[in-house]
């Protein structure tokens, strides 16, 4: 029976041509798209200095160690910061023209003036969190060990830090990267029409194609489950072929981890899978609707992960981070940048955690309404 | 008995769509389940398999009472919705297949059954169509192709003839009638009721979900008091004239509308000739006259005071 209703199932997917649209023409087609537009933004990974301005008045002059940390990190080739000397009303002139991403201000605790969020703002942010952590927390032990001062120094000062607060896995910080890997989060997504597809297949009260199965001497979660596994099967096999082309055609790279990035990806479709077959069984309007929520959902989970504007993100999880870990497109999105970027994968464990939280979540919760054999009305 | 049904309540909210409805079914009947729109046709067989929630009453096919699990039971039932159910994306074979396939495991079995069911609703030119490319007839006899694909005892159809060309209606009909002279129990809802006159063998009327009469069309048509339609078409009559044709015996009414006069008569002998011998004596002239039997329109129109179809 299970092979009966999966292969059959198989050829109901493959030949509907609008999911498969949805699910991988899409995806695909905005991949080009994106690479096409981005192709010059962030070119040769070369890392834009940050302008930015310390006040220069006596408690900047008179904290030596920030004093050294800030020049230490304006300095050389490799340098994290443009830095500029300043009056108060100076720094804010700058500000207020663009000139500057933020203004610091030396003292007990230390200040960052800026106009906006965004990523180099939150390197800024993520400098001075550091140098008031790590620095001044073993500033007594520093004093006595001039070399692990200048190991401090050393890593203090290194961008590659800043790109996300800890040391990196190989990856070179590329704003284009994170497009992609936003895009990725969306299709992973995207397998909801899927889903959406199985639970009205399958709920006697939303088609009547379903009523006929309902009243077959078969298992109604069994064949739920057979009917699943090929859209499972089908969305895991678009979604390779799609990581496929943004690797090998489009040449984005996803960094060493391929076993974890393909595990993001299961994990990311079935979440999206289950997320359609959820919103499918409680929202029992017409399928137009329906899709219009599902389209709406990821699109909007996009956008906040920064698909479109990548500053959105930075913004989102400065501000509201509750939104950024509800949104599966953002974790999705947050756990691909953490393999790339982070050689520790606890940031990767806690976004595949709080993802398959929601998947488990979508799929108990569709369980529940599948459950149901008899219909209050059709 | 192949169906039971015992004072089944059936409510939406408000609306008491079954109203302590009971029948049952005996082998080998087809059972005509007769009944205007919104009646509560469907609402009934969505109970009698399980897959809607009732409020009350018992329900018993093949001598068990129906669960959603009864799985054997479901094994010989087969169903025709009023709503055309198959897959777009599959060809008519495919779609019967799997279908078949939702009740035969056995693959050579399977592949037989389809292959008969085609040619039985006569779907072998177009087995390889998709539900998009076929004319609404075709459809429909599609639909009932995979509900009866798996030779079930038990077929259910619910109005399998809504929107069909008169030619695929006979067919249709003609199909129904084949599958019960093979076995097959059939309940068969309408609210065409010349079609359910022409098949069935035992009718229930039904009407805001209260059965109003059972039996079979003879029965049903005895229990109304209305013997005979008689029409005679005259372009010259007087009132006087219609006056005393009411006055003879067993006329219960005489309505004129220029050409016709219609005649109702209770049950009797010899009303045509009483009328006709009048109409002579009178010479009242006259072209067409004709006698119809009561249709199950007027049992319907007599116990409900409505018609049937409105
Ligand atoms: N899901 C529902 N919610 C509320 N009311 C319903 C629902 N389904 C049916 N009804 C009502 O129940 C009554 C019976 O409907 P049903 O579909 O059984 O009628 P029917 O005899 O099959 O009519 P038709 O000939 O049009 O198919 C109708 O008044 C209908 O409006
Ligand atoms: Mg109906």
């Amino acid at each position: 029976m299970f092979a009966h209703i999966f292969m059959n199932r198989l050829r109901c997917l493959l030949r509907d041509k609008e999911t498969i649209f949805w699910t991988f023409a899409f995806p695909l087609a905005l991949s080009l798209f994106f690479y096409l537009a981005l192709s010059n933004i962030g070119k040769g990974e070369t890392f834009q200095e940050i302008d930015i301005a310390v006040v220069n008045d006596s408690r900047y002059q008179e904290d030596l160690y920030f004093k050294t940390a800030l020049e230490e990190a304006s300095k050389g080739e490799d340098r994290l910061f443009d830095l500029t000397l300043a009056t108060e009303e100076e720094a804010g002139k700058l500000l207020e023209n663009g000139s500057i991403k933020g203004y610091i201000k030396a003292g007990d605790q230390i200040e960052l003036v800026v106009k906006e969020s965004g990523m180099y703002q939150s390197i800024i942010k993520s400098f001075l969190d550091n140098y008031s952590q790590t620095f001044k927390a073993v500033e007594t032990v520093l004093r006595n060990d001039p070399k692990k001062y200048q190991e401090v120094m050393e890593s203090l000062k290194d961008r590659k830090n800043y790109v996300k607060e800890v040391p990196t896995a190989g990856g070179k910080p590329d704003i284009v990267i994170n497009y992609f890997y936003t895009l990725i989060a969306m299709a992973c997504m995207y397998g909801s029409f899927f889903g959406m597809r199985e639970t009205s297949d399958i709920q006697a009260d939303i088609s009547p194609l379903a009523a006929r199965i309902n009243i077959a001497p078969v298992h109604k979660l069994k064949a739920f489950l057979s009917s699943i596994c090929a859209s499972m099967l089908i969305h895991l096999v678009v979604m390779l072929a799609l990581l496929g082309f943004i690797r090998y055609v489009l040449n984005i790279d996803f960094g060493p981890r391929t076993g974890y990035v393909l595990l993001t990806m299961v994990i990311g479709s079935i979440t999206g899978v289950f997320f359609g077959a959820f919103v499918s069984a409680l929202v029992k309007k017409s399928e137009g609707i329906k899709v219009a929520v599902l389209i709406g959902v990821s699109m909007l989970g996009s956008f906040l992960a920064g698909m479109m504007y990548i500053d959105i993100k930075y913004l989102i999880s400065m501000n509201v981070p509750f939104l950024s870990w509800i949104n599966p497109v953002n974790l999705l999105t947050d756990a691909f940048y953490s393999l790339y970027y982070l050689d520790d994968l606890s940031r990767y464990a806690l976004n595949i955690g709080v993802l398959s939280g929601f998947a488990t979540l979508f799929c108990v919760l569709t369980y529940l309404i599948l459950r149901r054999r008899k219909y209050a009305g059709l | 008995m192949i169906v039971k049904v015992r004072n089944l309540v059936k409510r939406y909210g408000d609306l008491i769509a079954l109203d302590h409805l009971s029948f049952s079914i005996k082998e080998g009947e087809i059972f005509g389940l007769l009944g205007p729109n919104g009646s509560g046709k469907t609402t009934a067989i969505n109970c009698i398999l399980s897959l809607l929630k009732y409020d009350k009453g018992e329900i018993e096919v093949f001598g068990e009472p129906m669960t959603p699990e009864a799985y054997h039971i479901k094994r010989n039932i087969g169903i025709v919705m009023q709503n055309v159910a198959v897959f777009n994306e599959l060809t008519v074979y495919e779609n019967i297949d799997y279908f078949c396939g939702l009740y035969i495991k056995d693959k050579n079995l399977k592949k037989q059954l389809v292959e008969e069911t085609i040619e039985f609703t006569g779907l072998n030119e177009y087995r390889n169509f998709r539900p998009k490319k076929l004319s609404g007839g075709l459809l429909r006899r599609l639909n009932i192709a995979c509900g009866i694909a798996h030779k079930p005892k038990l077929i259910i159809l619910d109005e399998p003839t809504v929107a069909v060309d008169p030619q695929s209606r006979n067919k249709i009909l003609e199909g129904i009638r084949k599958l019960n002279s093979k076995g097959a129990t059939i309940i068969y809802t309408s609210h065409y009721m010349e079609e359910v006159e022409q098949i069935c063998s035992r009718i229930m009327i039904i009407d805001k979900g209260k059965a109003i009469a059972t039996g079979t069309k003879e029965e049903l048509k005895a229990m109304i008091s209305l013997g005979e339609k008689i029409t005679v078409e005259s372009y010259d009559v007087s009132g006087e004239q219609l006056a005393r044709l009411k006055q003879l015996p067993n006329i219960v009414s005489v309505e004129y509308s220029n050409p016709l006069i219609e005649i109702k008569s209770s049950k009797g002998k010899n009303n045509l000739e009483n009328v006709l011998e009048f109409i002579k004596k009178e010479n009242i002239p006259f072209g067409k006259i004709y006698s119809e039997l009561p249709t199950l329109n007027d049992v319907f129109l007599e116990i409900t005071g409505k018609e049937l179809r409105d």
